[in-house]
């Protein structure tokens, strides 16, 4: 094993676990703030893929016709933007329907309204859209560049400088804003900061909101680097970024955003190492160790989160 | 032999003094009483020694035999009942369901029996059926065994949570501020039931509570904690008397 | 309020034993049995109608009004009408019954029960396939709610179990009793392999219970959500672990299973199932998983030992589930890795939280009611997977732990003689 191919690699998972990293972190949002768990949110990433992909479709035309010109660079910034906007929505929706009926009840029952509302998506979107599959656009130019032996593409740069931009920001969103401060209260006590005038209907939405429109960019991001969407295509890496999201912790959204990153390394250092067939076993035996000697995750506290009835 | 004897014992929670250098000797049928402020470490002392937590030093013998790093349930099982501050009844469970459930140690009719419904375990389950009514009876809860606890009044919440504690047969039986919320009526016929429970059962009695007239009533040792430490130890009267007690605690609730 | 709802349907249906309605039902079945097939030709149908006419009432709208009477004129009309005639009969018989001891009213009960089935699976292969999946997914049901419903747990991993148990009972039967391209030369000769198999379910089921090891033992120091990644993370890796495995056949799965999981041998396996089942969470011992869910820390003070308590109820959950992929792998006679991933995985969840939580009659109508409503609308082909999980929604909003949740599963109350509604004053 070279040098070089080792940090091909750290490329690659950097890439990947940025995937993972920004769909953890719906997840960890809506997990950390209302205790809950949104099985839909793989959807929603799936969601938002197709929802860029429209927008992509859309604006590209706009250009090509020549009827608003606007430079490639802004075709991208803007269809990674619109696409959070309007994901978001789907995420206040998710909640509306699936979680806030179901506030007072057993937090399992939510979760499987949020597994119920993952399928209708899916088999919505199969209804409308058919079961062919779907070509991302190409927003930006492919061009690979040479460091020291090490090949990165321009997508691989791009996914990793987005993604880590909209976790800082989403930090700084959490730490130093109004919204950000009740949600983090409502993280630690969602019984009694309602009390204090913050509202959990307006919270909520807000959460799943911005969840989703993380995962949207997630979508987009991962429809530029694996131009192929299908509707199937959140099950799998959501299932996986829930992993991770509880790996990070309760209370901890940015550990969600390092566990997330951290699979991803596990995942493409694992295929590295042995047969491609062996990534899953092995990831998954590391998850499963790492819960056995640290059973509330790298940056949860123990606490007692028994699934009520 | 003293029934329960607790020696040196500290507790560290992650560097943070709890208990400092607890000892405690309660004879059969002593009704031992435990008083102090509010977070001065009593119910974390009833978690060192019913198994909860393991202290980070000391040694707690039941019997003469040492119970330090037991699990609670075993502990419970050699004669050590215990009721909580908050309760903690199962919100599924019917009255008798749960005092049925403290006779789980005395099941004998294992995966089999429960399994395949042997003749064995309808004879036990029988066996505790009428042991729980008996218990339930005596409290003065018996027409409520077939219903869910949440739906019952308070007083009697507590009564059955008390049934559930005498169910595994203390020969102890802690107990954890078991008067807390209740109105004057509910408090003299909690008393009646302490004093039922002694004459009918003779168990040892460690008590922590808050009401200086259940403890100056019941109890004949009382110690005094502030801060994890034992600052006063005595008859009633001693205690009445010690200015560190009357600053500490008594002081305050003067002033109220 | 509630009482008076449905009041009138309700006090028409009164007063008929569990034994009257199954003997209606045989009646019925044979029925059909006997001119079901004249019967539907006269009504312009192509065949029997296989589910109560809906998969035909929803491919064909024109058949609607034959498809209906056939329902009406074969089921519906002769099971009321022998209902409420033989209704004092009954009653005297399930008087008579309810004397007995229990076991010999269950068994007569369950035998007529299984005629029913059989009878009315024996007009097409269809009508036994899904019989066979119901009854399997019964257990799978019912081993699941001892996890998440009795103890309170959300346990992801039955996939991962039925995986175990599918592969034990297929090497067992395939490798010994088969010539095959994987194992070779059978061993043993197939003649006594059907009954070696209970053998090679029960090995099933005891894998996949020592599999639950794997959930359980963390199970002693973490609850709740992690423990459901642990069960994510085990049934990911048993999947995987199939699939690595080139000596099942690997991703490509397992086929050649003898056809041995005939319809009384999973009838056979499913009773068991509820009645074990049934029998351990009536037990103060199985009761000890609804003190362990709802307050952990009191359960161990009152001498409940938790750590076993937790153990017990994986692996036996978890030895059902082997038992149930055992048994799904020789109705199927192909499986592969895919078959017990995630979707498996929501399928089960939704029979669970469907049907309700802690409750035995709830996983069976969970189970069951479940599979109809899949295979009745089928003909809507994708729109079914809008209709169900907005139907299961739904039942969530309105009923948090499922339809009938919480409920004790009384065998001598359910077959008791019943007496009629009184009318309305």
């Amino acid at each position: 094993m070279t040098f070089t191919f080792f940090f091909q690699n750290v490329v690659n998972a950097l890439q990947w676990g940025s995937f993972y990293a920004l769909i953890a972190l719906g997840y960890a949002m809506v997990y950390s703030i209302l205790m809950l768990f949104n099985f839909a949110h793989g959807d929603i990433f799936m969601v938002g893929s197709y929802i860029g992909f429209g927008v992509a479709t859309g604006l590209l035309y706009l250009v090509t016709s020549g009827f608003i010109p606007l430079p490639h660079w802004l075709v991208l910034v803007l269809t990674i933007v619109i696409s959070m906007f309007l994901t978001s929505f789907v995420g206040v929706i998710v909640e509306r329907i699936g979680y806030r009926p179901l506030r007072n009840a057993p937090r399992a029952s939510a979760a499987i309204t949020g597994l119920m509302i993952g399928i209708i998506l899916e088999t919505g979107n199969l209804a409308l859209l058919g079961a062919r599959r779907l070509n991302f656009p190409s927003l930006i130019m492919s061009r690979t560049y040479e460091i020291g032996g090490v090949f990165v593409t321009n997508k691989k740069i791009l996914v990793v400088l987005v993604s880590i931009g909209l976790m800082l920001a989403l930090d700084q969103f959490v730490r130093k804003t109004k919204w950000g401060m009740a949600m983090r209260a409502m993280s630690y006590d969602f019984v009694v900061v309602p009390l204090m005038g913050v509202s959990i209907d307006v919270i909520a939405p807000l959460t799943f909101a911005i969840g989703s429109g993380l995962a949207a960019a997630g979508g987009v991001l991962y429809g530029i680097a694996y131009p192929i969407l299908d509707p199937y295509m959140g099950i799998l890496i959501g299932w996986k970024a829930f992993v991770a999201a509880i790996l990070g912790g309760r209370g901890s959204i940015m550990g969600a955003a390092l566990a997330g990153f951290l699979l991803g390394f596990i995942e493409i250092f694992v295929a590295m190492i042995f047969p491609s067939t062996l990534r899953d076993l092995i990831a998954f035996s590391i998850v499963l160790a790492i819960l056995t000697f640290r059973p509330y995750g790298f940056f949860g506290k123990p606490y007692s989160a028994k699934l009520r009835l | 032999m003293p029934l329960l004897q607790v020696k040196n014992m500290t507790h560290f929670f992650s560097g943070l003094r709890a208990v400092h250098n607890y000892n405690l000797v309660i004879e059969p049928g002593e009704i031992h009483g435990l008083i102090g402020p509010n977070g001065a470490g009593k119910t974390t002392i009833f978690n060192l020694i019913t198994g909860v937590y393991t202290p980070t030093e000391g040694e707690i013998y039941l019997e003469g035999e040492s119970i330090v790093g037991m699990q609670p349930h075993e502990i419970a099982s050699r004669g050590l009942g215990r009721t909580f501050q908050n309760m903690k009844l199962w919100r599924h469970m019917t009255v008798l369901e749960h005092v049925m459930m403290a006779h789980y140690s005395k099941l004998t009719y294992g995966l089999v029996g429960a399994f395949f419904g042997t003749a064995k375990r309808y004879r036990e389950e029988a066996e505790i059926e009428k042991h729980s009514m008996e218990l339930l009876d005596l409290l003065g809860v018996a027409q409520f065994a077939d219903q869910n606890v949440l739906n019952l009044p308070y007083g009697v919440q507590r009564k059955v949570e008390m049934a559930r504690a005498l169910a595994v047969q203390p020969k102890i039986l802690f107990l954890d501020e078991p008067t807390v919320g209740m109105t004057p009526e509910e408090l003299v016929g909690m008393m009646e039931v302490f004093r039922t429970i002694h004459r009918e059962f003779g168990p040892a009695i460690f008590l922590i509570e808050h009401r200086m007239k259940v403890v100056m009533e019941l109890c004949e040792q009382i110690q005094t904690l502030n801060f994890g430490e034992v600052i006063a130890e005595g008859t009633p009267e001693e205690i009445q008397r010690n200015p560190k007690v009357i600053e500490a605690y008594l002081g305050k609730e003067e002033v109220e | 309020m509630k009482e008076k709802r449905f009041y009138r349907i309700r006090r028409f249906f009164s007063g008929t034993p569990a034994l009257g309605w199954l003997l209606g039902a045989f009646g019925a079945v044979l029925l059909e049995s006997l001119v079901g097939d004249p019967f539907s030709e006269i009504l312009g149908l192509p065949k029997i109608p296989v589910l109560f006419g809906v998969v035909i009432m929803l491919k064909k709208p024109a058949l609607i009004p034959g498809a209906f009477a056939y329902v009406l004129l074969i089921y519906a009309i002769p099971v009321i009408l022998f209902t409420r005639i033989t209704a004092k009969g009954m009653n005297w018989m399930a008087d008579k019954l309810d004397k007995m001891p229990l076991w010999f009213s269950a068994a007569l009960h369950l035998l007529v029960l299984y005629f029913t089935l059989d009878l009315w699976a024996q007009v097409s292969d269809y009508r036994l396939l899904l019989i066979k999946l119901m009854l399997i997914a019964i257990m799978l049901t019912l081993s699941l709610n001892v996890i998440n419903g009795y103890m309170g747990e959300f346990s992801c991993s039955h996939p991962g179990f039925m995986a175990l148990g599918a592969y034990v009972a297929s090497v067992f039967t395939v490798g010994l009793f088969m010539n095959d391209r994987l194992f070779g030369h059978a061993l043993l000769p197939a003649g006594i392999g059907q009954f070696l198999f209970p053998i090679g379910l029960i090995l099933a089921g005891a894998i996949a219970s020592i599999g639950a090891l794997v959930v359980a033992i963390p199970s002693f120091r973490t609850r709740g959500d992690y423990l459901a990644i642990i069960s994510l993370a085990f049934m990911f890796i048993v999947k995987s672990l199939i699939e690595n495995l080139e000596v099942v056949g690997g991703p490509r799965g397992l086929s050649g299973q003898p056809d041995w999981a005939t319809l009384p041998t999973v009838f056979i396996w499913a009773i068991l199932c509820v009645w074990t089942i049934n029998n351990f969470v009536e037990s103060t011992m199985g009761k000890a998983l609804n003190a362990v869910r709802d307050e952990e820390s009191a359960a161990d003070a009152m001498t409940v030992n938790t750590r076993k308590t937790k153990m017990i109820a994986f692996m036996f959950g978890a030895f059902w589930a082997g038992i149930a992929g055992g048994l799904l792998a020789h109705v199927l006679r192909y499986i592969n890795p895919g078959t017990f991933g995630l979707q498996k995985l929501a399928e089960v969840l939704a029979m669970v939280y469907f049907g309700g939580l802690n409750s035995v009659i709830g996983s069976i109508v969970g189970a069951v009611g479940f599979n109809l409503l899949s295979e009745m609308l089928r003909p809507l082909e994708i729109f079914k997977w809008i209709i169900i999980p907005v139907l299961l929604i739904l039942v969530m909003i309105f009923r948090p732990t499922g339809l009938i949740a919480f409920k004790h599963f009384d065998i001598r109350e359910i077959l008791k003689p019943k007496l009629k509604m009184k009318e309305r004053v």
